[in-house]
């Protein structure tokens, strides 16, 4: 391999406590006990993940609000101030560069943060654009760490450590706070379906200091995370958390010749807003004239692991393919997102998927995968 | 067993793959399983197939597939034959093959149609050495 692989402030942590493994360019934990175990934790008590691999732009000026408006989907005037939305980034066909999150810090100052598999993409098209508004794109990646705190116990966990009810503020919303005396932006969002935060802690630079300070944090958050149960996290859950909650993942449901309502993520969109982003016309069109496939959940009837780019089959005829899936560790069976033919099927029916050629029955449901009464933020008890 | 060698253990008298599948002589028959080294790579085994008694295999063809909770893995035949028995109880306790990969994880049992090809395969000290290549 030419390239070389990077490395957050935490690896040496990672390579010590977890298997390691290269993914979209960085060495990455894919697991420290077990993937299913951690799964779990994150269900039913709290999980750890380090997330800094991926990228984080702080952008400022007097043209920010346009400046976004123009690059993403969703409304960025609505935004109040410690505020963030779930919004994509568009070429000019309407399909997906990036799908990303902005909070608001300030009045013309807006956090963004992009999929670690998108980060050079989405740093140059930043900065092409840079050049025709009043604002400056810093890339923030390298000197601040970012963490996931979820599960049902986070916002506890993130309670004691703030010496404050962190349950206050409302979902989406991003807090200058401390935590265990450390400054950090505390983002009540996820990417598991649980409740919980990502947190974004300051002056964390990528030098021995910086790292030191960033697996003090970490080892911190373990230590009084330990009676709520808390885990350490690699990606394999992280994966299997965020297909179990139905939400989409760069690469697999979403790309350049994706767009987001084929995607089923349209609460990242709106078309009520000024100036149009780019790939605004081809959006409208396409809600106007309808999408060329959708997506659909699928869990398994017949045994087996549906896997990315594996045939779905309807009455012997394919209509559409795999884009994630995997085992559902608290349904115990196979689960999948997919792509079909507008149209072909609805919730409820049963479909074929082709594993290695074999022929395995499945039903087409709904997401979240898990019963929300049970699991997931929304969850009763 | 299988947690606490991280993958190293091979057994003498077993004969192995490039894809990390063992093969046993037993009689006219032969055992066929997937190795530690491969248990450890793959983790948490949440499902195996293999392909039913009566099918045909050809050495280095698929006959069988392993899910874990990171990947799909497929099963290599060591050897040409026929498939006469499949390890059922791997159904029900799939991690079966991560506890004992040498054991009662076996897989298979195919009925070589020529036995010379298990002397083709590495034997444990060549595989030692291959996998520590690794």
């Amino acid at each position: 391999m030419s390239e070389k692989l990077e490395r957050t402030h935490l690896y040496e942590w990672h390579k010590s406590h977890g298997d390691v493994i290269p993914f979209a360019g960085w060495e990455m934990p894919v697991r420290f006990t077990d993937i299913r175990e951690e799964h779990m934790a994150v269900r039913e008590a709290v999980g750890i993940f380090d997330t800094t691999h991926m990228s984080r732009f702080f952008i400022s000026g007097p043209q920010t609000v346009q400046f976004l408006q123009t690059l993403t989907t969703n409304n960025v005037t609505k935004l109040g101030l410690n505020e963030g939305h779930y919004c994509t980034c568009l070429n000019e066909r309407g399909g997906i560069h990036d799908d990303l999150m902005i909070y608001r810090i300030g009045e013309q100052r807006f956090i963004w943060i992009t999929n670690a598999s998108n980060g050079p993409k989405i740093k140059a098209h930043l900065i092409a654009h840079a050049n025709r508004y009043k604002v400056t794109v810093e890339d923030r990646s390298k000197d601040v760490v970012m963490i996931a705190v979820q599960g049902p116990k986070a916002l506890d966990l993130l309670s004691r450590m703030a010496g404050a009810d962190i349950s206050k503020h409302p979902r989406f919303s991003c807090i200058s706070t401390k935590l265990a005396g450390r400054e950090c932006y505390l983002c009540r969002t996820g990417y598991t379906g649980e409740e919980g935060a990502e947190i974004l802690l300051l002056d964390t630079p990528f030098n021995e200091s910086g790292k030191k300070k960033a697996i003090a944090f970490w080892e911190e958050v373990l230590k009084q995370g330990k009676d709520f149960g808390v885990k350490p996290c690699g990606l394999g859950a992280r994966d299997s958390t965020r297909l179990e909650a139905g939400l989409v993942l760069y690469g697999h449901e979403l790309d350049e010749d994706t767009t987001p309502l084929e995607a089923r993520i349209s609460y990242a969109v709106k078309f009520k807003v000024e100036p149009h982003y780019i790939g605004y016309d081809a959006l409208l069109k396409q809600k106007e004239t309808g999408v060329n496939k959708t997506r659909i959940g699928l869990v398994m009837i017949d045994r087996g692991i549906p896997r990315e780019q594996y045939p779905v089959l309807a009455d012997g005829e394919k209509i559409g393919t795999i884009t994630s899936g995997g085992m559902s560790p608290v349904l115990d069976c196979g689960i999948a997102l997919a792509y079909v033919k507008p149209d072909s099927v609805k919730d409820g029916d049963t479909v074929e998927i082709d594993i290695k050629g074999r022929v395995r029955k499945a039903r087409v449901v709904t997401w979240p995968f898990y019963d929300p009464q049970k699991y997931g933020e929304n969850r009763s008890q | 067993m299988s947690k606490g060698t991280k993958g190293t253990k091979v057994v003498d008298g077993l004969y192995y793959t490039k894809e990390h599948e063992w093969a046993k002589a037993q009689g006219d028959l032969v055992i066929v399983g997937i190795t530690d080294y491969a248990q450890h790579a793959l983790h948490e085994i949440t499902f195996v197939e293999i392909m039913e008694p009566g099918t045909a295999v050809n050495a280095g063809e698929e006959c069988g597939l392993v899910e874990s909770m990171k990947a799909s893995s497929d099963v290599f035949s060591p050897v040409s034959g026929q498939i006469v028995e499949v390890n059922t109880a791997l159904e029900d306790a799939p991690e079966t093959v991560n506890e004992d990969p040498y054991g009662k994880g076996w897989m298979c049992k195919i009925k070589p149609s020529n036995p010379k090809d298990l002397k083709k395969l590495m034997d444990s000290k060549a595989y030692t050495a291959f996998i520590a290549s690794k």
